[in-house]
């Protein structure tokens, strides 16, 4: 939001000379919780790139299962691993953020928190068995 | 049995003879358990170096005015005791993502400017006469609001944003904490003059819930949450039928 532009009313001396700091490009190092907090938000450039990955093998797979071969190299299978501790991080961190964000009346916020992983469970169990479902 | 002592180093800017600032050392004695960082600044300049310039008024936590850097973290330098620091030196600072004006002394003109642009107070539509008695309220919404009313604008949460220290337009925590005070309040009919300077991009949008205001609030107020349920009530009246209805 910008200052409004001078009026009448402003003082009309000139203004004394301040020092502007600046931070530091480090300033994310200097304290745990401004850490993980980066931490939080460097979790989602993995996980955005694994699902660029995964969009080109759904195109692989395009034309059926007889000519497809799942990439299977071990670079690939650490990378996702990886990015499987970085998913299970930012889903905790985000669902555990949710009794601050939802507020409803009468509520308490532990009820919600737990809510939200109850439901993570159930949609990785639908999940889980609907793929299992398809392999065989 | 020698003096307890304890070393406090201030910040020191003149902006009449200094480029940046610099850290200047006191030795003081550190006479008394109860003693706060507000004391030993006040012993300073009582009996060692009368020119170490600070904000302070009521030494009891409620104006909010002796917010400072201690040790690197926001605090009320009257609610900062020395026992928990000694025989550590404490190293007292401006509050950090603010202009210096001189010492430990911060330029609020930002600040200020952006409280008064969320019209931090009652907006009727129509005003009922006096006669016509008060508007009550029962506990159940008193409590809707009460924990964001309890701020006073010490600034400590926007030393804490490093969102606000990296863009200073961002409209910060504590004013879009009292944004939302007024628009939950029962007695309020204003949200709509508010909601284009909150849901403006560098207000509420702006935050990317770092959650460090919350931590570092004197009062237990929680600018967090009410950013972060700003922005769900807000979608919400975007999204929803009749969401934005006037109200």
């Amino acid at each position: 939001m910008k200052a409004p532009p001078a009026s009448a009313d402003a003082p009309t001396s000139a203004a004394p000379r301040v020092y502007k700091p600046e931070m530091g490009r480090g300033w994310w190092l200097g304290k745990r919780h401004y850490f993980l907090y980066i931490v939080r938000e460097f979790t989602a450039l993995p996980l955005a790139l694994w699902l660029l990955w995964f969009l080109v093998e759904i195109q692989r797979a395009s034309n059926g299962p007889k000519g497809y071969y799942p990439h299977s190299s071990i670079g690939f299978v650490v990378f996702s691993v990886i990015v499987l501790g970085f998913a299970l991080y930012h889903t905790y961190t985000f669902l555990s953020l949710a009794g601050v964000i939802i507020h409803i009346k009468g509520v308490p916020a532990r009820l919600i928190v737990l809510s939200q992983f109850a439901l993570w469970l159930v949609a990785s169990v639908v999940i889980a068995a609907v793929l299992i479902g398809f392999a065989r | 049995m020698t003096e307890k002592r304890i070393t406090i180093r201030a910040t020191r800017f003149d902006p009449e003879k200094d480029r940046s600032p610099r850290l200047q050392s006191y030795d003081i004695p550190f006479s008394d358990e109860s003693m706060v960082v507000l004391d030993a600044l006040n012993h300073i300049k009582a009996h060692v170096d009368g020119s170490l310039s600070y904000r302070w008024s009521c030494r009891m936590g409620i104006c909010g005015s002796c917010g400072m850097m201690v040790n690197g973290t926001p605090k009320l330098t009257c609610n900062a005791f020395l026992r928990d620091y000694w025989p550590r030196s404490i190293t007292v600072e401006p509050l950090t993502n603010f202009p210096i004006v001189r010492d430990l002394v911060i330029d609020m003109e930002s600040f200020m400017h952006k409280l008064k642009s969320i019209k931090p107070w009652i907006i009727r539509k129509q005003d009922y006469p006096l006669g016509a008695g008060e508007h009550r309220q029962t506990m159940e919404q008193i409590d809707e609001f009460r924990q964001f009313s309890e701020c006073i604008n010490c600034m400590l949460c926007y030393a804490a944003c490093p969102v606000y220290g990296l863009n200073n337009e961002f409209l910060g925590p504590a004013a879009i904490a009292l944004a939302r005070r007024y628009n939950l309040d029962s007695r309020d009919q204003g949200i709509k003059e508010r909601l284009p300077v909150i849901a403006d991009s560098e207000g509420i949008w702006e935050c990317s819930f770092v959650g460090e205001c919350s931590v570092v609030c004197p009062k237990g107020v929680d600018p967090a949450k009410a950013i972060q349920q700003t922005k769900l009530d807000t979608t919400m009246r975007f999204v929803l039928p009749y969401g934005n209805r006037d109200e």
